[in-house]
C-alpha cells in the first residue's frame, strides 16, 4: 500500500528548489489510488503462480509436502532438476517439439505467403469464395478434424509420425497467416509492381524478388505468434502419437504424473520449468515483436 | 491484378496452401458430416443409420445434455474473466503513468505457458492436503469455513476447470482491447471532459462505441475458443468426478477414442461445430444491431 502512495509525493522530492505553489498540483484522486492497487492486484494474480511454480522446484520434497505454500523455501536445492532429468526424456521431447514448430512454421510461413500472393496480388475471379474458404478455418474448432484426421491416417499409414501433427497445426493455422500477409501486401504500391512488370519480371520474378524480401517483419510476426501455440499444442499430439521417442512436450510431462502411483511434484514443477524456458526467453526477448504480432492478429482478423 | 500473370501462374501460388488446408481442415469437416450418420467402431464394417446418431444425442443422451449446459457454463466464466478483467485492466492501463509496458509483459505471461503446466499449477492451487494456495488464502481472510477440495466437490469443480482457461488468456484480450483504446481521439475525450462528462459517461458514450468493432472481433475469439476448450478440463479432471465437468469436447474425445464409436463421436463433433458458428451469428447480430441503434 505505501508503494502505491509514494507517486503522489514525489513532485516535491524531485525539484526542491522550485517554489512548491508552481508545481502541478494534482488532487490525490481516490480513482488513481485505487486503480493503481487494482492493477497491482491483478498481476499479482497473473504472476505469482508462475514465480510460486518456480520457487517450488526449488524445494525439497519434505518442504513441499509439510510447509505453509506461501512460505519461502528453508533451503534451495537442485536434486529436483536432477530427479526431473532422470525421470523423463526432457532432451528428446524439447527436441521433438523444435522439430513439430519449425516444420509446421515454415509451412505456414510458406504457404500463407504463397496463397496470399494469388489472392491479392494476382487476383483471379473466383478469389472470393476461395478467401471465404479460409475463413471457415479461423471458426471451426480443432476437435472436427481429430476422428477424420485419425482415420486418414491409420489408412496411409501416417499415425505416430511428425507431419501427423505437422500437417493439421500447419492447417489450422493457415487462414490467420493468409490474412496477416494479405494485409501485409495491400501496402505494397501497386507502382511497384508495374514498374517491375514493365520490365518483363514475370510473378514468380516479383514474388522472389519483391514480396519476399519486403514481407519480413510480417514472417516474423506469423512465426512468433504460431509458435506459441504449436510448442504448446496437446490435442493433436496426444492423439496422433503413440512412442515415447516422438512426444512433444505437454505429452512428456504427462508421464510425471502418476506413473509410479504417487506424484513427484517437485520433480514435476522443475520439469515444468525445464520446458517453458525456451518459449519463455523468447517471449521475453521479442515480447514488443509478439505484443505487437498478437494485436494485430486480431484486429486485422 | 498484375498485368502479365498467366492462369498457370495463380494455380502454383495457389495449390499448395490450398492443398494442406483442404487436407488438414476441409476436407476433414466433410468427412465428419459423412461419418455422423453412419455407425462404426473402427474395425467392421461402417453401417448406415440415418439420423439415429442425432436422434440419440437429442432426444436419448443425458450426458449430451449435461456436457452441453457444462460448456456453456464453463464458456460463461472463461468470457467473464477473459473480456470483463481484459476490459477492465485495459482501461485502468490507460490512466497509468508508467510501466505499461511492463505490466502488458506480465500479464500475457500466461498465455506462452503450456495447458500442461497450467493444469498441473491449478491442480496444485485447489488441492487441500498438502494444503494449496487458494485454501492457504481462504484460511487467512477467514473463510476457513469454505475450505474443500475443489477439483473433488461436484459443486466447484466446473467453475474450478474454468477458471485456469480464463486466467491463462486474459492478457491476449487485454492487449487487443488496449491497442484499441489508445486509438481513440484524445480530443474527443477532451471535449467531452470538458462539457462535464463523468468517467463513466466517458467510457460508456465516448470510449466503448470506438472500441465497438474490436470489442466485437475479440468476443467472436473468446467465444469460439471457449466453446472449443478442452485441455484443461481434460487433463484436470477428465470430466469427473461423474460428469460434473465434462465439456462437449471432452465428450467428444472420449466417446471417440475411449468408447472407439466414430459416428457418434462425429456428430457430437458436427455440434460443437454448429454451435459455433450459431455462437458468431449470434454475436454479430446482438452486437451490430446495437451499434445501429
Amino acid at each position: 500500500m505505501t508503494a502505491q502512495a509514494a507517486p503522489i509525493t514525489r513532485p516535491v522530492m524531485t525539484s526542491p528548489d522550485s517554489p512548491p505553489p508552481l508545481r502541478r498540483r494534482r488532487k490525490p484522486s481516490l480513482y488513481g489510488t485505487l486503480s493503481k492497487v487494482l492493477i497491482a492486484l491483478i498481476v499479482i494474480v497473473q504472476v505469482y503462480p508462475l514465480a510460486w511454480l518456480f520457487i517450488t522446484s526449488l524445494r525439497t520434497e519434505q518442504d513441499f509436502a509439510t510447509g505453509d505454500p506461501f512460505a519461502l523455501p528453508k533451503s534451495l536445492t537442485w536434486d529436483n532438476y536432477a530427479r526431473a532429468f532422470e525421470t523423463g526424456n526432457l532432451g528428446m521431447n524439447i527436441l521433438n517439439s523444435f522439430i513439430v514448430t519449425m516444420g509446421a512454421n515454415l509451412l505456414i510461413v510458406l504457404l500463407g505467403m504463397m496463397a496470399a500472393y494469388a489472392l491479392q496480388v494476382l487476383g483471379f475471379r473466383f478469389s472470393k469464395v476461395v478467401r471465404g474458404l479460409f475463413l471457415i478455418g479461423i471458426i471451426v474448432p480443432v476437435q472436427i478434424a481429430l476422428v477424420p484426421l485419425f482415420i486418414d491416417y491409420s489408412t496411409i499409414n501416417l499415425l505416430d509420425t511428425y507431419p501427423s501433427m505437422i500437417i493439421p497445426l500447419a492447417g489450422f493455422a493457415l487462414p490467420m497467416s493468409i490474412y496477416l500477409f494479405s494485409s501485409f501486401f495491400n501496402y505494397i504500391p501497386r507502382e511497384t509492381y508495374e514498374a517491375a512488370s514493365l520490365d518483363g519480371a514475370g510473378p514468380y520474378r516479383i514474388f522472389g524478388l519483391i514480396t519476399l524480401p519486403l514481407s519480413v517483419n510480417t514472417v516474423v510476426t506469423v512465426v512468433l505468434v504460431n509458435s506459441i501455440f504449436i510448442w504448446n499444442d496437446f490435442i493433436f499430439a496426444n492423439t496422433f502419437v503413440l512412442s515415447e521417442e516422438l512426444k512433444t512436450i505437454p505429452l512428456g510431462l504427462q508421464n510425471y504424473i502418476g506413473a509410479m502411483g504417487k506424484t513427484d511434484w517437485t520433480a514435476t514443477f522443475a520439469a515444468v520449468c525445464v520446458t517453458i524456458t525456451p518459449l519463455l526467453l523468447v517471449f521475453l526477448v521479442l515480447n514488443k515483436a509478439m505484443i505487437q504480432g498478437l494485436e494485430s492478429g486480431a484486429t486485422k482478423g | 491484378m498484375l498485368p502479365n500473370r498467366s492462369r498457370l501462374s495463380v494455380l502454383v501460388f495457389l495449390l499448395p496452401p490450398l492443398l494442406l488446408y483442404g487436407a488438414a481442415v476441409l476436407f476433414p469437416i466433410l468427412q465428419s458430416l459423412v461419418l455422423s450418420f453412419f455407425s462404426w467402431n473402427g474395425i467392421s464394417d461402417m453401417e448406415f443409420v440415418g439420423l439415429a446418431n442425432y436422434v440419440r444425442m437429442f432426444t436419448g443422451d443425458d450426458i449430451f445434455w449435461r456436457s452441453f449446459f457444462n460448456a456453456l457454463g464453463y464458456l460463461a466464466i472463461c468470457l467473464v474473466l477473459q473480456l470483463g478483467g481484459a476490459l477492465l485492466v485495459a482501461s485502468l492501463l490507460t490512466s497509468l503513468s508508467r510501466g505499461r509496458e511492463l505490466i502488458k509483459t506480465l500479464y500475457l505471461l500466461p498465455a506462452v505457458i503450456s495447458t500442461v503446466a497450467i493444469a498441473f499449477l491449478f491442480v496444485r492451487i485447489y488441492s487441500i492436503d498438502p494444503v494449496g494456495l487458494l485454501n492457504q488464502v481462504l484460511q487467512w481472510i477467514g473463510l476457513g469455513a469454505l475450505e474443500r477440495p475443489w477439483l473433488s466437490d461436484i459443486n466447484t469443480v466446473l467453475a474450478a476447470v474454468s477458471v485456469p482457461e480464463g486466467w491463462r488468456f486474459t492478457g491476449l484480450y487485454m492487449l487487443i482491447l488496449y491497442a484499441a483504446l489508445l486509438s481513440v481521439p484524445l480530443e474527443l475525450e477532451e471535449a467531452a471532459r470538458l462539457d462535464g462528462a463523468s468517467r463513466w459517461q466517458l467510457f460508456t458514450k465516448i470510449r466503448f462505441p470506438h472500441i465497438r468493432p474490436v470489442w466485437i472481433t475479440t468476443t467472436i475469439m473468446a467465444t469460439t475458443y471457449g466453446l472449443r476448450g478442452f485441455d484443461i478440463p481434460y487433463l484436470m479432471t477428465n470430466g469427473g468426478p461423474g460428469q460434473s465437468s465434462e465439456l462437449l469436447t471432452t465428450y467428444m474425445y472420449k466417446t471417440a477414442f475411449t468408447s472407439t464409436d466414430f459416428g457418434y463421436a462425429s456428430t457430437i463433433s458436427v455440434f460443437i461445430v454448429v454451435e459455433c458458428l450459431a455462437a458468431v451469428g449470434l454475436i454479430l447480430f446482438m452486437l451490430k444491431r446495437k451499434a445501429d441503434a
